[in-house]
């Protein structure tokens, strides 16, 4: 029981990233019908950013937010130019741009940081870990029911729920939320009640990016290190957790991301010589799949149903 | 002046024109009907006013320039349309497509306004909450009309409301702009098929033809001359 209560715990404290890149996902999905591939690597770069900063000497809970500004801009900046003037070409065309934008993010933090795990405990390092957001000394754990569970874990669990918590607030209750929805329902009569549409899209890519470069930031704190590999499993799972939320519900995305996290990590805890390390991708996909086969919109998913 | 004047418009998508040099005037408190057969360019005419395409020549309404204005500042300006085809945000809420209707006012009246419209539309005030979706053609038309008159225009342009709604809808839905027009004073640009109909709440009509303007006049004028009854009004 104590074992079991662990293993949830960490697997929703490894859901929260996937969760959190899942949101970027969706809230660029939802505004505009594309899949942004280079989620991962510009929440990298922001991570790669902060690493940086802490290196100068700044404290974790200053660069984060300059973390973030940065994902900010890096998103804001690829919508405005490199997405937008293909946009209206082929969805295709976004495709391949999103894809060119991994691999040249991917590229740039090698050429800037090298390809080694940094920190790198040896000379010259000021950190000998990546900084985490919350206490994560080997005594800082609490113990409910037996279990020892780490403060990190709760702390990057309660972290997502704010940060979905905040979002759903901006989504429902104000007018740039309002507006976000009503690009997403249909852009050309946004336009006509007034809408900036360019600038909603704008601050839509700005914001995704923001909330991946915390899921990064987060992520490397949980692996005490960044490294260029840093996210490519996780946009896997992360795009896993928009698929089985239903990808245009950010709610769903946030669950479903939780949802695979704790699968992942019972799997790989409970059937470990059954179906291994690396087999556990697997089984989570299978879970996905099922439910696909059963839901095709997702679980939260809205189902477009139109009367005319 | 006239509250609404084109002048020399050109406008269309891309490199085709589909206005050529078109122009018209639409006076305070009038309701004005564009006929024409299909592609004769009334849809473009209505997104070149509101600055949803790409257009050159002069449109000024109430004495300001508005040619090279962004579609909000239009809406500011006083100008709302009720685009063809509903025009609502069909996954919000009724009450969600009415706030959006405001989008560009600051003031604090808007829940104000959204009751007022809910008297006139009461079926809407039953579905506030329902998605727009989900609503009948005749409902979701309603829905686009009030939205439009969220954001308090003087000027309303309507494309085709009666579109794919039934004979006795249609006829509501006119009674409810001619109930506009009359008592809140909001002026109306209207396109129509439906020509029998709109005309008898004209106070003028222009005919319109491959993107200019071939005839106007009040509603018994064009209805007398003969080649015009036989082409447009079908008796």
């Amino acid at each position: 029981m104590d074992l079991f209560l662990q293993r949830v715990v960490d697997g929703l404290s490894q859901g929260s990233v996937y969760a959190l890149i899942a949101l970027g996902l969706v809230i660029i999905y939802r505004g505009t019908g594309h899949l942004n591939f280079a989620q991962g690597e510009m929440a990298l770069f922001a991570t790669y950013c902060v690493y940086q900063l802490g290196e100068w000497g700044l404290s974790i809970y200053i660069s984060v937010w300059i973390g973030m500004a940065i994902g900010f801009a890096v998103g804001a900046a690829t919508e405005v130019a490199l997405i937008r003037p293909v946009a209206k070409k082929s969805p295709f065309a976004v495709f391949i741009v999103t894809i060119g934008l991994f691999q040249f993010l991917n590229w740039l933090d090698g050429a800037i940081w090298g390809d080694q795990l940094l920190p790198n405990s040896g000379v010259g390092s000021k950190q000998s870990q990546f900084p985490s957001l919350f206490p994560d000394a080997d005594t800082d754990f609490v113990t409910i029911f037996g279990a020892n569970i780490r403060i990190q874990s709760i702390g990057v669990f309660l972290l997502v729920l704010v940060v979905t918590g905040l979002l759903f607030l901006l989504f429902n209750k104000t007018r740039f939320g309002l507006a976000m929805r009503a690009v997403a329902s249909s852009p050309d009569s946004s336009r006509l009640v007034g809408i900036k549409t360019n600038r909603v899209l704008m601050m839509s890519w700005g914001l995704a990016a923001a909330i991946g470069a915390l899921g990064g930031i987060v992520f490397a704190g949980l692996n005490n290190s960044v490294s260029l590999g840093l996210m490519f499993t996780v946009f896997i799972y992360g795009s896993a957790a928009a698929t089985l939320g239903g990808f245009d519900s950010p709610g769903g995305a946030v669950i479903a991301g939780l949802t695979i996290g704790v699968i992942e990590n019972l799997v790989a805890g409970y059937a470990q010589e059954w179906v291994g390390q690396s087999m556990k991708l697997g089984v989570a996909f299978l879970v996905i799949l099922v439910v696909l086969m059963v839901k095709p919109s997702g679980l939260f998913g809205t189902q477009k149903v139109e009367r005319v | 002046m006239s509250m609404l004047e084109l002048s020399g418009v050109r406008a269309g998508y891309g490199q085709v024109n589909v206005l050529q040099d078109l122009s018209l005037a639409l006076e305070q408190g009038e309701i004005v009907v564009m006929l024409g057969a299909n592609g004769a360019g009334k849809t473009t005419t209505m997104r070149a006013i509101s600055g949803m395409i790409g257009r050159s020549g002069h449109i000024v309404f109430e004495g300001v320039d508005i040619t090279r204005a962004a579609p909000d500042a239009i809406v500011q300006a006083g100008i709302a349309q009720v685009p063809q085809g509903r025009g609502t945000f069909p996954e919000l809420s009724v009450e969600d497509n009415l706030r959006l209707g405001a989008y560009t006012r600051r003031d604090h009246d808007i829940a104000k306004d959204m009751d007022r419209w809910f008297g006139v539309f009461p079926r809407l005030m039953e579905r506030r909450q329902q998605r727009a979706g989900s609503l009948s053609g005749g409902e979701q038309q309603m829905l686009a009309i009030a939205r439009a008159l969220m954001s308090r225009p003087r000027l309303l342009l309507c494309d085709e409301p009666s579109l794919g709604l039934a004979p006795l809808i249609t006829k509501e839905l006119f009674e409810v702009i001619q109930r506009l027009n009359a008592e809140e004073g909001v002026s109306v640009l209207l396109v129509e098929q439906n020509a029998n109909l709109a005309m008898h709440m004209a106070s003028r009509v222009y005919l319109l033809e491959t993107g200019r303007i071939v005839a106007t006049g009040s509603a018994a004028e064009l209805s007398a001359d003969d080649s015009i009854r036989k082409a447009y009004l079908g008796f």
